[in-house]
C-alpha cells in the first residue's frame, strides 16, 4: 500500500510563492482562499528579514495541508466527509460536507479554508477589489483551472471546479494529478526543486531516500497528528550562501 | 396584564420573524454576512448553544432532585422547571441549524455518523435530553390535564375527562410514580449535556483555551448557576411570588449561588495554574482575555458575582430574585461569548524566533476567505488575530431564537394547565 508524501527543503525555498500561485490555478481556489501558504518566519511581511543586522534571518516556511496520519480533522468531522484514502491522503467530499467547520477548529495548521459564499460571487467580488473594472466574469462558463471534476474510485467527488457554498476545502495533494500518475502541482512548479513528493513506504523513492537519515522536522510534532509533509530545516549558509549537501542523491 | 401579555408576545413575533427572515438571507448569501472566516470559524451561533445548553440544565435538575435528593420544596415548580428544561434543549439545537453551511445536509448525521468525533455523540444526548424533559413535563401535567384539560385558541379545551375524585387519586399517584422512575435518567442525562457539549471544544489539543479537563465542570457549574436562574424566572412568571412557594424561590437561589461561586472558581483556578508559567500558548490564552478582552471578562465576574449578592443576602425578595437571575444570566452569556476569541485568537500553529535577543513565538497567519480592500488600499488576507464582531445578520438570528423561546413558553403558558386551580369559594 502507497503513503504519500511530500518533503519540502528549506534551503532551497526561495520565497517565491510560485507553489501557491501554481497550486491556486491549477485547483481554481476562489479569490481570499489560499491551500498554499509562504511566509517568512518571524515577519509581518513576506520577504522582510527578520532580526537586526548583523543578526539577519530569512527562512521561508510553505505550509500545505500536512495530510496528517493522525488527523485531528478527519477525527473530529461528524459525518465523515473528511477523511484519510488508502494511500494517506486526507480527501473532503464536497457532496457529503455540512460546513460545520468543527474541522477547522481542529485543524493546528490553519489550512482548512470555508467557502463563505458562492465561489461565483467570490471570483466577481475577488477581481473587483484587484482592480478589474469591466465585468472579468462575463463569461460565466470560464474557470481557471483542472477542467474536469474528479472522483474517488468510490464515487466521492473530491475536486470541482465550482466549490458548492457553505463546504469546507483544503489542499488535496492535487488528487486530480496524482490519480493519474502525475505530481502534484506545487512539486512541479517549484522553481528550486524544493519539493519531493513520493511514496513513503517505497525506501527507493526519491522521498524515502532524501528523509533517511536525515535531520527532517515535522511542524508541531509535539501534538502527535504525525504530519506526512517533512521540511529539512535550513543550515547556516557559509561564504556566500553557498550550501554544501553531504549526501548525493 | 392582558394588554402587556399582548404587547410582550407581539414584540416576541416581531422578532423572531425578523430572525427569520435575516436567516433566509443568510441562506441565500452564505454565511459571508456573517463576521466568521476562517481564523475565526465559530461565532455568536456556537456560544449561544453552549448558553443554551447550560440554560436547559436547570429544568431537569430540579424536577429530579425531588426525588433524588427528596427536595420536596421544588415539587410545585416541577412541570415549568422541566418545560424550560425541553425548551432550551429545542433551542440549542436550533441555534446550531443557521451556523451550519449546508442545513439541507443534515441528514448525513443519520447516514454517515463519525462516532469518533463528539458532534454526533452531543446531537444524540441533546436529542435524548430534549424527549425526556418532555416525556416528564408530560408525566407531571398528566393529572391536570385530565381535570382541566389543554386550552388550545379557536378549538377550546381538549383532552378533558370527566373522573372521580378516587380515579383522579389513582392517576396522581401514577404520574408521580412515573416521575420517580425517570428521575434517574434525567439527572445523568441533564448533567451529559454538558459534559458532551464542553467535550466538543475541549478534547482540541490545537485550542489551549479549552483544551483540558477544567471546561466540562466548568460547564456544569455555570449551567447550575444559570439554569435556576431560568427557573426562577419562568416560575415567577407563572405562579408569581406567592405564599407556600418561598422555599422554593430560596433553594433555587442557593442553589445558582453556590453554583455560581463553583464555576467562579473552577475558572480561577484555571487562571493561576496557566498564569504561573508565564510563557506558552496557554499562558497566552489567559493573557488575551486580561488584556484584549478584559471589558467582557469584566462583565461576566462582576455581573455573576452581584446574583450571589443578591441571590445569598435577598432570597425574599422577588424583586432583587429577578435582579439576580438576569445579573447571573447576562454573566455567563458574557463567559460563553468569552469562550470563543481566546482560542481563535491563539493561532495554533507558531514558530519560536529570536527577535531583539528574546525568544518569541510567531504566529503563522491563515487566509480569511475573502478579498477585501481595493488596488491602491489591499488589505491582508492573511491574517493572525481576527476582531471578531457579530454582524447585524448574526445578532438578529440569534435574538430570533431566543425570542422565539420566549414565544413558546408564553404561549405554552395559556395552553397548558401550568397553574394551580383557583379554588373555587364553597357555596
Amino acid at each position: 500500500m502507497r503513503k504519500l508524501g511530500m518533503v519540502i527543503d528549506l534551503n532551497r525555498c526561495i520565497g517565491c510563492r510560485s507553489c501557491a500561485v501554481v497550486c491556486k490555478i491549477h485547483n481554481s481556489v476562489p479569490p481570499g482562499m489560499w491551500w498554499q501558504r509562504v511566509e517568512t518566519v518571524g515577519s509581518q511581511e513576506h520577504m522582510i528579514a527578520v532580526g537586526e543586522y548583523p543578526d539577519l534571518s530569512e527562512v521561508f516556511l510553505p505550509v500545505p495541508c500536512q495530510h496528517c496520519d493522525n488527523a485531528p480533522c478527519v477525527k473530529v468531522c461528524p459525518v465523515g466527509a473528511t477523511w484519510q484514502r488508502e494511500d494517506g491522503i486526507v480527501l473532503v467530499d464536497y457532496e457529503r460536507c455540512i460546513g460545520c467547520r468543527y474541522c477547522m477548529t481542529a485543524c493546528p495548521y490553519g489550512v482548512r479554508q470555508f467557502n463563505w459564499q458562492n465561489s461565483d460571487n467570490s471570483f466577481r467580488e475577488g477581481f473587483k477589489k484587484a482592480g478589474f473594472d469591466q465585468n472579468w466574469f462575463a463569461d460565466k462558463d470560464y474557470r481557471y483551472g483542472y477542467p474536469f471534476d474528479h472522483r474517488t474510485k468510490d464515487g466521492r467527488l473530491v475536486f470541482t471546479l465550482r466549490r458548492p457554498k457553505g463546504v469546507v476545502e483544503k489542499c488535496t495533494f492535487c488528487v486530480q494529478y496524482v490519480d493519474q500518475g502525475l505530481l502534484p502541482a506545487c512539486v512541479r512548479g517549484c522553481p528550486g526543486n524544493a519539493r519531493t513528493f513520493g511514496d513513503l513506504n517505497d525506501p527507493d523513492s526519491d522521498i524515502s531516500r532524501i528523509i533517511r537519515g536525515r535531520n527532517v522536522i515535522k511542524l508541531m510534532a509535539e501534538l502527535a497528528t504525525e504530519p506526512k509533509v517533512f521540511y529539512i530545516p535550513p543550515a547556516r549558509k557559509e561564504g556566500k550562501g553557498g550550501i554544501s549537501y553531504e549526501k548525493k542523491l | 396584564m392582558k394588554r402587556n401579555f399582548r404587547l410582550a408576545v407581539i414584540m416576541l413575533a416581531a422578532v423572531t420573524g425578523l430572525g427569520l427572515i435575516a436567516w433566509i438571507y443568510q441562506l441565500f448569501r452564505g454565511l459571508i454576512v456573517t463576521d466568521m472566516r476562517n481564523p475565526f470559524s465559530w461565532g455568536l451561533y456556537i456560544a449561544t448553544w453552549a448558553f443554551f445548553v447550560g440554560t436547559a440544565a436547570g429544568g431537569l435538575v430540579v424536577s429530579s432532585a425531588i426525588y433524588l435528593f427528596n427536595a420536596k420544596q421544588l415539587k410545585p415548580i416541577a412541570k415549568v422547571a422541566s418545560l424550560t428544561a425541553f425548551l432550551f434543549a429545542m433551542g440549542a439545537m436550533i441555534v446550531l441549524l443557521p451556523d451550519i453551511g449546508r442545513p439541507e445536509r443534515l441528514y448525513n448525521f443519520l447516514l454517515h455518523p463519525n462516532f469518533r468525533s463528539m458532534l454526533p455523540w452531543d446531537v444524540i444526548v441533546l436529542s435524548a435530553y430534549a424527549v425526556v424533559s418532555a416525556v416528564y413535563t408530560y408525566t407531571l401535567l398528566y393529572p391536570d390535564i385530565i381535570q382541566r384539560g389543554v386550552t388550545l385558541p379557536y378549538v377550546g379545551t381538549v383532552l378533558k375527562r370527566d373522573v372521580s375524585a378516587e380515579q383522579l387519586a389513582a392517576i396522581k399517584a401514577a404520574s408521580d410514580r412515573r416521575a420517580k422512575h425517570l428521575a434517574p435518567i434525567a439527572l445523568p442525562l441533564a448533567i451529559l449535556i454538558h459534559t458532551v457539549t464542553a467535550w466538543v471544544l475541549a478534547t482540541q489539543l490545537a485550542r489551549p483555551w479549552w483544551y483540558g479537563g477544567a471546561l466540562a465542570p466548568t460547564f456544569i457549574a455555570a449551567a447550575l448557576a444559570t439554569g435556576p436562574a431560568i427557573v426562577i424566572l419562568a416560575s415567577l412568571f407563572v405562579f408569581g411570588y406567592k405564599k407556600g412557594l418561598e422555599d422554593t424561590y430560596k433553594l433555587l437561589a442557593k442553589v445558582s449561588a453556590v453554583a455560581s461561586i463553583i464555576m467562579l472558581f473552577i475558572y480561577y483556578n484555571d487562571f493561576v495554574v496557566r498564569l504561573w508559567w508565564g510563557a506558552g500558548r496557554e499562558f497566552d490564552a489567559v493573557k488575551l482575555v486580561f488584556v484584549r478582552y478584559f471589558p467582557l471578562h469584566a462583565v461576566e465576574v462582576l455581573f455573576i458575582l452581584l446574583a450571589v449578592v443578591f441571590f445569598i443576602k435577598y432570597p425574599e425578595d422577588p424583586k432583587k430574585l429577578v435582579q439576580g437571575s438576569v445579573s447571573v444570566i447576562v454573566g455567563v452569556f458574557a463567559h460563553r461569548v468569552l469562550l470563543l476569541p481566546p482560542s481563535y485568537n491563539i493561532i495554533p500553529l507558531r514558530l519560536p524566533v529570536v527577535l531583539h535577543n528574546e525568544a518569541v513565538e510567531w504566529p503563522y497567519p491563515i487566509a480569511v476567505g475573502q478579498v477585501t480592500g481595493s488596488l491602491a488600499h489591499p488589505e491582508r488576507i492573511f491574517r493572525s488575530f481576527w476582531n471578531y464582531f457579530p454582524t447585524p445578520v448574526e445578532i438578529m438570528i440569534t435574538a430570533g431564537v431566543m425570542a422565539f423561546l420566549v414565544l413558546v413558553f408564553l404561549s405554552l403558558t395559556q395552553v397548558l394547565p401550568l397553574t394551580e386551580p383557583e379554588p373555587t369559594p364553597k357555596p
